[in-house]
């Protein structure tokens, strides 16, 4: 009986740990794959108007990016002390602020495409890094790794991670630096953040 | 980085100067405790200076650099533009020649010399890159990324005059290649015993290469200072991170040599 038992317990945590660690490869990469398509092909490369194209990279950019998350991590140590309203606040404007910055970067790969180069583990459960690459006018070829979650069977981009920088990394060195400098903590970063959106 | 190389490179009756500099700077920093993959640590005393000195060029961009950067692109076709980034992009091969030789990658020791030799007199002075056409890729590479294969570690990040964000290694790397320049020993013969003119065309080219870099990023830059709320925090960050790929070294922050975007990135709570 207790051999039993000790089976079941055992192939239990066995399929909890595979399921921990089953973040499929193949369908990772179909999911970038899918991504830059449609940002590439479907919205840079074509004959819409601005506003049109804002508004496409908005929703690829809701859909697929998972800025709750991203939210929690660019905060660093100070989203625990965050209150809710200041959560709520600090991932609405980091959102906006993010969906403007990348709508303008974004024309930088106009004209590129990405090269496929399989995967990489990562030591985080449920996630995992796409490789691609995108080749440059000059020189070798820019690396672009895109850091994948698995969240109730669904797959989101956590990181984007350009030449070995960690966008989610950059953040939170400059949130993190700037609350430390403010007199009004994270209300202050809230209020400059909310200054840079147009 | 390039404009980096550019201007550092140009101190050339101080060669004596600069090699007692960044041999000061390269034995203060690689004593340096290293700040490892942490890019948000601070050093005070470092950081302060850093933050003035970044102040401080921030200021003579926005009100001297950019601006002619800005003449330059008014006043050129990007046809233009990109005969003269050609230019000093081939003026690094030679650089490239004696780096890659050092790093034991003869291939493209003689790849490198292959696109110098054609490039310099069929690519006319290097304005058009006709090696590339030839299968002979651009690939290049520098004396900072030789001390890096040899593991010689990269020290603080440090925030040079005019040039900006660097590192003691990067500093290094950059006054040796400076002399691999072949119009720093072209101007040397070329106006020796003649005082009046001495210099003026290496530090008129000079000058070129520095805004054409700038040129080259004019948009970048807007929109990085347009977005963030401590442009220094996230250049310094970038810049940490980016030059981590180049470190191929096990050291004491990074024994098992891990990639440093695989850092632990779970909820917070």
């Amino acid at each position: 009986m207790k051999k039993i038992l000790t089976f079941i317990f055992l192939s239990l945590f066995a399929t909890t740990m595979q399921a921990h660690a089953t973040i499929n490869a193949q369908k990772a990469e179909t999911f970038i794959k899918n991504v830059t398509q449609q940002g590439i092909e479907e919205l840079i490369n074509s004959n819409v108007s601005e506003a049109e194209k804002k508004a496409r990279f908005t929703k690829l950019f809701n859909q697929d990016l998972d800025l709750d998350f991203i939210g929690k991590f660019v905060l660093g140590r100070y989203w625990r002390t965050a209150t809710p309203q200041q959560r709520t606040d600090f991932i609405d404007v980091y959102r906006k602020l993010n969906i403007q910055t990348w709508s303008e970067r974004f024309n930088e790969f106009k004209g590129k495409h990405f090269e496929f180069l399989g995967t990489e583990t990562s030591k985080s459960p449920d996630q995992l890094f796409v490789n691609t690459q995108v080749p440059m006018e000059e020189g070798a070829p820019a690396s672009v790794k895109w850091r994948v979650k698995e969240t109730n069977g669904s797959l989101r981009i956590v990181d984007i991670i350009i030449e070995n920088v960690s966008l989610a990394q950059t953040a939170r060195s400059e949130y993190t630096s700037y609350i430390q400098k403010s007199p009004q903590g994270i209300n202050g970063l809230i209020n400059d953040l909310r200054k840079k959106l147009k | 980085m390039t404009y980096a190389y550019i201007l550092l490179s140009s101190e050339r009756d101080e060669m004596k100067k600069n090699l007692i500099i960044s041999a000061v700077i390269a034995l203060v920093a690689f004593g340096y405790p290293q700040s490892g993959t942490a890019a948000d640590n601070d050093d005070t005393a470092l950081e302060t200076y850093n933050r003035a000195m970044f102040n401080f060029n921030s200021v003579a961009d926005y009100y001297v650099i950019k601006p002619v950067a800005k003449g330059y692109r008014a006043i050129t076709t990007e046809f233009i533009r990109e005969r003269v980034h050609n230019f000093f992009s081939n003026l690094k091969e030679p650089a490239s020649i004696i780096n890659h030789t050092l790093q034991g990658n003869l291939a493209d020791t003689g790849n490198s010399t292959g696109r110098f030799l054609v490039n310099s007199t069929l690519g006319l002075l290097g304005t058009f890159d006709v090696a590339s056409g030839w299968g002979l890729k651009n690939n290049k590479t520098d004396f900072d990324e030789t001390l890096a294969k040899w593991c010689v570690p990269d020290g603080p990040f440090i925030v040079l005059p005019l040039l900006g964000p660097s590192t003691p290694r990067a500093t290094t790397g950059m006054v040796a290649d400076g002399f691999a320049n072949p119009t720093y020993w072209a101007d040397y013969y070329a106006t020796f015993n003649k005082d009046w003119q001495k210099y003026s065309f290496y530090y008129g080219l000079t000058a070129l290469g520095f805004v054409s870099v700038r040129e080259e990023k004019i948009e970048f830059l807007d929109n990085l200072t347009e977005n963030s709320v401590d442009p220094y925090s996230t250049i310094k960050s970038a810049y940490i991170q980016n030059r981590l790929k180049l470190n191929v070294c096990a050291d004491k922050n990074n024994p098992s040599n891990e990639a440093s975007y695989d850092f632990d990135f779970d909820d917070e709570e």
